[in-house]
């Protein structure tokens, strides 16, 4: 499938899970996007996973203590200065594992737009806002890019016979991470004004004509938000 | 009439020192002229000010004039001069846009306003012509650096520019790569203007010399002496019988992609053992492997005392913000060590500097120091030359020499000339890509 109506598809089906007001329909929709997921390469989907339950899982975890509804106490706290006292009750277990599945069925949408679409045919099959495009297409790069540069770096300095170990190792990592990706973003805006890019009247290689296949899911896609918002 | 001309151009970038001071050239079309000099002194500036980068990107201090086929690039963008100018950059890794082969050299054609109809033509033509049309559906993270300078290079001659500027477009290619790339941009009609590091090639192929020192441009006198033509004398000679690392039968494959299978190869105390080979045969999975790097799937590596490896593009890997405490990271931060250590690779009075203010030069004399520090039994070098200028090598030729006795020295390369003046034997790798038609 042509990615244009995939990556559609793919925003119509985390639309439908921030719309949908039950549990159970934002927890299926989550469990669709993950065995989407889990069709990406074995060897990047990890980080892309860790990231979508890990942060699902933290909302869920905190959302009971960060907020007072309801009063099937199940658990009564301490008194915390500020945050009050620390009480979980059934109604905030409840929300927080919604929400938490909303963020998880948000990220997964996102892994799989990374892991699975071809970015390339993304921005050349863009008829308007090119621009825009082409700078999510490589915002999105950032992630895997970043993946490299730390695993070069780890490399080089297991060459010195430095190891990397430890939360702490790695957290020293990030400045020099930071610092790489801003000289590349340099480098890589210069290097496409050299090649004109920004110039008016730029024109597009061809791309396959859309198939029923797309035009389906580009449908699909519309009624997905529709379905979130009114049944869901 | 002179195709580009440079009048009286003095530049700084912001905040720095003049990178040009007073340079005058024109150019005429189909002239190929060369570029050398050494690193720091300016080259890549100039380029910079052809193609009008310099000063719309950088900013700065300008003064003189620089005309493209009659536009001023002071009143003209970068962008606007692209199609008749077109670069390719130092580092193929920081110019990629696209993620998959086709898609980056139709990028230039696309914004150029190409039609659409012969965009994938001209695309395949180009990459066909730098030999490199199989990799045309490949990821780019895939390909090898020299496979990524190929693909760079046929994004710029995609475009069939009146005026081709290329820095350092052979670092990573390997010899008949870089003889072909070479012959290919003079072929190609434009008036090409090439800066190089690995004089040999381009002098042969080129109708002029300028010689950029200083930020000043300097023409018609003679070479230094290491700037001229060396004959190249692979050594042969037996191996050192005390084996520090042993490659028995070793094969790795990334993914499903074998890249190194059956190897062998020994590498004994005292001896500088060079390995060469075609772009994407293996070698630096090859030199990892005996780093200790990557496990092989298949066959045996033995390994006596420590080993260390210097990675290709080292200057990109510093993570201290200190250069002596870089340096003091593989000897537990013996700082008294790092220094004799930067002062051997000549960095002595940069110990205070942060790593990513030095230079690109300084930058890779610096990673070189954080290996040699540790006094490694092996020692493991991934294209030190690239970007390195000829005084340079020969300079680092000799530091691997009178270190050599105390460890064995492995180091990857597709510069012949250097190995030819550092090795005591070369180990090649076999053929695994198409060669350049």
């Amino acid at each position: 499938m042509s990615p244009a109506p995939a990556a559609a598809l793919l925003a119509g089906l985390a639309a439908a899970a921030l719309l949908a007001d039950r549990i159970v329909s934002v927890a299926a929709i989550a469990a669709v996007l993950l065995l989407v997921c889990l069709r990406g390469p074995a060897g990047r989907r990890r980080l892309y996973l860790v990231g979508a339950l890990g942060s699902g899982l933290a909302v869920f975890l905190l959302t009971p203590f960060v907020s007072t509804i309801g009063w099937h106490v199940l658990w009564s706290g301490p008194s915390v200065p500020v945050l009050g006292r620390l009480d979980v009750t059934r109604e905030e277990l409840r929300n927080g594992l919604f929400q938490g599945l909303r963020l998880t069925a948000v990220g997964l949408a996102f892994a799989a737009y990374a892991l699975l679409l071809d970015h390339d045919r993304l921005v050349q099959a863009a008829g308007f806002a090119r621009r825009s495009v082409l700078a999510i297409a490589l915002g999105t790069r950032l992630v895997p890019t970043l993946e490299r540069d730390a695993a070069g770096l780890v490399e080089a300095l297991r060459g010195r016979g430095v190891e990397v170990t430890g939360a702490r190792g790695r957290a020293r990592l990030v400045a020099p991470l930071l610092a790489g990706s801003l000289e590349r973003a340099l480098n890589l805006a210069e290097a496409m004004e050299a090649r004109g890019y920004g110039r008016p009247g730029a024109t597009r290689a061809p791309r396959p004509p859309w198939g029923v296949r797309e035009r389906g899911a580009l449908l699909l896609a519309g009624l997905l938000v529709a379905i979130g918002a009114l049944w869901l | 009439m002179a195709l580009a001309s440079v009048r009286a151009l003095s530049y700084s970038y912001p905040g720095a020192q003049e990178a040009l001071s007073g340079c005058s050239l024109e150019l005429e079309p189909g002239e190929v002229v060369a570029l050398l000099g050494p690193s720091g002194g300016g080259k890549s500036t100039l380029l910079r000010a052809l193609a009008g980068l310099v000063p719309h990107f950088h900013g700065g201090r300008f003064s003189g004039r620089v005309e493209v086929a009659g536009l001023d690039t002071r009143r003209s963008r970068p962008a606007e001069l692209a199609g008749t100018v077109a670069t390719l950059f130092q580092d193929p890794e920081d110019q990629v846009v696209f993620t998959r082969v086709a898609s980056e050299v139709a990028f230039g054609l696309e914004n150029l306003g190409t039609p659409p109809a012969e965009i994938p033509p001209r695309a395949t033509e180009a990459l066909a012509a730098i030999g490199a049309a199989h990799l045309s559906e490949r990821p780019i993270a895939e390909l090898s650096g020299g496979e990524l300078q190929r693909v760079c290079l046929a994004s710029v001659l995609a475009l069939e520019p009146r005026l081709l500027l290329l820095d350092e477009p052979t670092s990573q290619l390997d010899p008949d790569g870089a003889a072909a790339a070479i012959e290919l941009a003079r072929s190609s009609g434009a008036a090409v203007v090439v800066s190089e590091q690995r004089p040999d090639r381009v002098l042969e192929a080129c109708d002029r010399v300028l010689f950029v020192e200083a930020g000043r441009i300097r023409e018609g006198e003679p070479l230094p002496a290491a700037w001229l033509p060396r004959e190249v004398h692979l050594p042969a000679s037996e191996p050192a019988d005390a084996a520090v690392c042993r490659l028995g039968d070793v094969s790795f494959a990334y993914d499903a992609l074998p890249v190194v299978e059956g190897a062998c190869i020994e590498l004994g105390r005292g001896e500088i053992v060079a390995l060469v080979g075609p772009n994407g045969s293996g070698k630096t999975t090859l030199a990892k492997l005996a780093a200790g790097l990557l496990e092989p799937d298949t066959g045996h590596v033995e390994r006596h005392g420590r080993a260390c490896y210097l990675s290709q593009d080292p200057g990109r890997y510093l993570v201290r913000e200190r250069a002596d405490e870089e340096v003091a990271l593989a000897v537990d931060g013996d700082l008294a060590r790092s220094r004799r250590a930067l002062a051997a690779v000549g960095l002595a009075g940069f110990e205070e500097r942060h790593p990513r203010d030095l230079s690109s030069g300084e930058r890779e004399r610096l990673a070189l120091a954080a290996v040699l520090v540790a006094d490694p039994d092996l020692l493991v070098l991934d294209e030190p030359t690239r970007g390195v200028d000829p005084e340079r090598k020969d300079e680092l030729a000799a530091l691997l020499r009178v270190q050599a006795p105390g460890r064995a020295t492995l180091v990857v390369t597709n510069d012949l000339v250097f190995a030819s003046e550092v090795a005591d034997r070369c180990v090649s790798t076999g053929a695994r890509e198409v060669a350049l038609a």
